[in-house]
């Protein structure tokens, strides 16, 4: 199949390197500690997180940091053939896996000794993207909850098909067996915290698509900052100060 | 949930007893309701429905499939409830599972009517392609993304706004096929069938405190209910369905009490869904038609 | 030897009622439409459980044991009442067709609510008691069954109660109210209602109704089931006073 056209345009008519239309929202869940919404094109995610709190089971509290806790839920109607799928199978056990070590890493467990913080994000529509887009809600989430953390840690996918590095796969895109690598970058301290990839590449052109992929968390960083800062805008404006 | 101290406890008790509650409304007031339609672009149909801090999503999504063998001129609806963890940290590892259940049923009860079919808010037989052989079938599924209290009523709320927004296929059956085999269907990407949901009850729930019950009840409001009774009421006034919810026991007087409040309160609850129904469909089609026009 | 209990509402109400029908027909089993199957009640079914309880309502069958109080699981929370956890299940060969057994999940909350607003949870505080009901034979009104049967099973059990809790269940056909419907009235049912009831305190526990009713309608529903709880009632505690005597 074709992924992208002699015009040089994708299937949903983006260029190789456009990323989709992002829509990013502070304050999704009215009673968690913070929140967020995070669209990618069609792939939408909610994130909430609740803490810094007391360990619920005391054995798995760490004396000297914080326990980070993560569970991802997709929700029945959230792809598009409709499946009812049980809680806690292989591939939601895995990606809570990595985005609870994504978290942690920026996250300054030191400073929160004996307690716990729970990221939960529940998937509503899938269409490629998922991994990256949860990780952007549970940054957004967790800078609204008020937890210090080193760096924003943003994620962004790049894939290669027809011989042309792609930004941000969709399902169609993502579904044709290509490599797809995932990384998660702190922007800021220039650190990759998350890198994955399926199928293969040769190396010259890996080094190109996660270059992109890098690319793409830098531009999803500016963007978070962007929002968080106009939140925090009309935070200071409810105030009155 | 953080439990409450002595004092707050007291101060909703005594709010509700004084007609007026912790957050300024009456007894059989509700909150704002914010619906939004369309918002799953993947279903055939979707609605997200906020009630103050309670936030569901519905989405309803047919299938082509075959007829119950006992009931052959009839489709098939299942409606299914997740609580997200999001909502709050007691769901996680599937311990929203047992609220799950309990609102799937509660719903099933109030919006399927009794077994024959009398007194459904879906009618079944609109969802058949051909008698015994090809019949939609309608997944409703629910997701609890945020809870604060009165999930039922925001359900059922949601179900009826996605509902509303459903646009199912139009079908066409291939003639000329014998009675034994299965008919080729052509299923078409333009004509959609949209639903009536004016015959679609709304659940309301009657949250008992102390000597007086109240509508809409948020979380705090309902950790000091004695019992709670959901209602779901239709536009023409009938009771569709009933469910008692845990606690004390209640008087045979006070349930039929219950009722006709929830009846009177229906008049209102009625047309402020069906018009904020309305708006939000029209929003979503002028949503669409920005989207097109670059 | 005591003999089975039974109970039938009496021939002139019956006739009474029977005017407001305007079609002729008949239940299979021959009763008349307010008239409740014989129950047949007994407890001690089950010798392992601290309480048990065996109920027979015409072809429905259920058996229900309690155990406890016992010690709460240790995953559980402090609590300073009692816990109550109720588990309802379907014999594979309780059904006419295997397999269709399973359409009843909800059971196990139903018969929590219904119980727990009788039984005094504060009396037995960081303990569980378990209730579980097996359906032995599914012949309609199950429900109704397995909560009378749980609550003569608890007294069984000498778990402290308010009262004991019977219920019934109405169905709605055309224009005629049954009460306590077989199997395969249930399924041609256009609406029904469930009573849990305490008769002594005259208090509902739990009430579910489907399909859609009038006002006029539920009041003369929860009646005839209420009028029907009264009576169950009586049956349960006589049978729960002759096990008492016939042990001493």
């Amino acid at each position: 199949m074709e992924y992208v056209k002699l015009s040089g345009f994708r299937l949903d008519g983006r260029r190789p390197t456009e990323m989709r239309h992002i829509h990013a929202e502070v304050g999704a869940v009215a009673n968690a500690d913070g929140s967020a919404s995070f669209e990618m094109g069609n792939t939408k995610v909610i994130a909430a997180v609740y803490g810094p709190k007391e360990v619920e089971n005391k054995g798995q509290q760490i004396g000297n940091k914080a326990l980070v806790r993560c569970e991802y839920s997709m929700a029945n109607f959230s792809t598009g053939d409709r499946a009812r799928r049980p809680k806690g199978d292989r591939r939601s056990t895995e990606l809570s896996l990595v985005i609870r070590q994504t978290m942690e890493a920026c996250i300054l467990t030191h400073l929160m000794p004996r307690s716990q913080i729970d990221i939960y994000v529940q998937v509503l529509q899938a269409d490629g993207g998922t991994r990256s887009a949860c990780i952007n809600a549970a940054t957004l989430a967790l800078a609204d909850a008020g937890i210090p953390m080193c760096d924003l840690v943003t994620s962004c996918a790049a894939g290669y098909l027809n011989s042309t590095p792609l930004l941000d796969l969709n399902y169609l895109e993502d579904s044709a067996g290509g490599p797809d690598v995932t990384v998660g970058l702190l922007s800021k301290l220039d650190k990759v915290t998350l890198l994955q990839m399926d199928a293969k590449l040769p190396l010259d052109i890996f080094e190109n698509v996660m270059q992109l992929a890098i690319e793409g968390c830098k531009a999803i960083a500016n963007l978070i900052r962007q929002v968080l800062l106009e939140n925090t805008k009309k935070l200071e404006y409810l105030r009155g100060t | 949930m953080v439990g409450l101290s002595a004092g707050e406890k007291n101060f909703i008790r005594g709010g509700i007893e004084q007609d007026l509650r912790a957050d300024g409304r009456q007894r059989q007031d509700f909150r704002p309701i914010l619906i939004e339609t369309g918002v799953i672009p993947q279903a055939n149909g979707s609605a997200r429905v906020r009630f103050g801090a309670t936030d569901v999503i519905a989405s309803v999504k047919a299938e082509l499939g075959k007829p119950n063998p006992l009931q052959p001129g009839r489709g098939k609806v299942a409606i299914y409830v997740d609580c997200s963890p999001t909502a709050a940290p007691a769901f996680e590892r599937g311990g929203g599972e047992e609220l799950s259940t309990e609102l799937s049923a509660a719903l099933q009860k109030c919006l399927l009517g009794g077994k024959s079919g009398a007194g459904a808010g879906i009618d079944l037989s609109s969802l058949m392609v051909l008698e015994g052989k090809v019949c939609w079938d309608l997944y409703i599924d629910g997701l609890v993304v945020s809870s604060d209290g009165n999930l039922l009523d925001a359900l059922a709320a949601a179900i009826k706004a996605a509902l509303t927004n459903t646009g199912i296929p139009k079908v066409d059956v291939g003639v000329g096929a014998s009675p034994d085999e299965q008919p080729e269907v052509n299923i078409s990407d333009e004509e959609f069938l949209q639903f009536d949901t004016s015959a679609v009850p709304v659940i309301i729930t009657l949250t008992k405190v102390g000597r007086e019950y109240i509508v809409d009840a948020t979380s705090d409001e309902e950790s000091q209910m004695s019992s709670a009774v959901s209602v779901s009421v239709n536009s023409h006034g009938k009771v569709c369905g009933l469910i008692k919810r845990g606690g004390a026991g209640l008087d045979a007087s006070v349930i039929l009490d219950m009722v006709s409040a929830a009846r009177h309160v229906s008049q209102k609850l009625i047309p402020l869904l069906d018009s904020e129904i309305d708006a939000a469909e029209a929003a979503s089609l002028a949503g669409q038609g920005s989207d097109v026009d670059p | 030897m005591a003999s089975p209990a039974s109970y039938a509402l009496r021939r002139h109400q019956q006739q009474r009622r029977r005017p407001l029908q305007d079609d002729n027909w008949v239940r299979s089993d021959g009763r008349g439409f307010h008239q409740c199957r014989p129950a047949f009640l007994r407890t001690g079914a089950a010798r392992a459980a601290s309480g048990s309880a065996y109920a027979e309502f015409g072809s429905t069958k259920v058996i229900v044991s309690v155990f406890g109080p016992r010690e709460s699981k240790k995953a559980m929370k402090y609590s300073g009442i009692g816990r109550l956890n109720c588990n309802v299940n379907f014999a594979t060969f309780s059904t006419a067709t295997r397999g269709q057994e399973s359409d009843h999940k909800d059971f196990s909350s139903m018969l929590h609510k219904a119980l727990e607003g009788a039984v005094l949870l504060e009396s037995f505080p960081k303990t569980t008691v378990d209730v579980f009901a097996l359906v032995l034979e599914s012949g309609g009104s199950d429900l109704p069954a397995v909560i009378s049967c749980a609550s003569l099973a608890l007294a069984d059990a000498g778990i402290m109660m308010y009262d004991l809790v019977a219920s019934a269940s109405v169905s709605c056909i055309g224009n005629s109210l049954i009460i306590d419907p077989a199997a395969e009235e249930e399924d041609c049912q256009d609406g029904s209602l469930t009573v849990a009831f305490m008769p002594s305190r005259r208090e509902i526990t739990q009430l579910t109704l489907t399909g859609e009713w009038s006002t006029g309608r539920i009041h003369e529903a929860t009646e005839l089931c209420l009028d029907a709880c009264s009576k169950l009632g009586e049956i349960m505690r006589t049978c729960l006073k002759q096990a008492v005597s016939s042990s001493t």
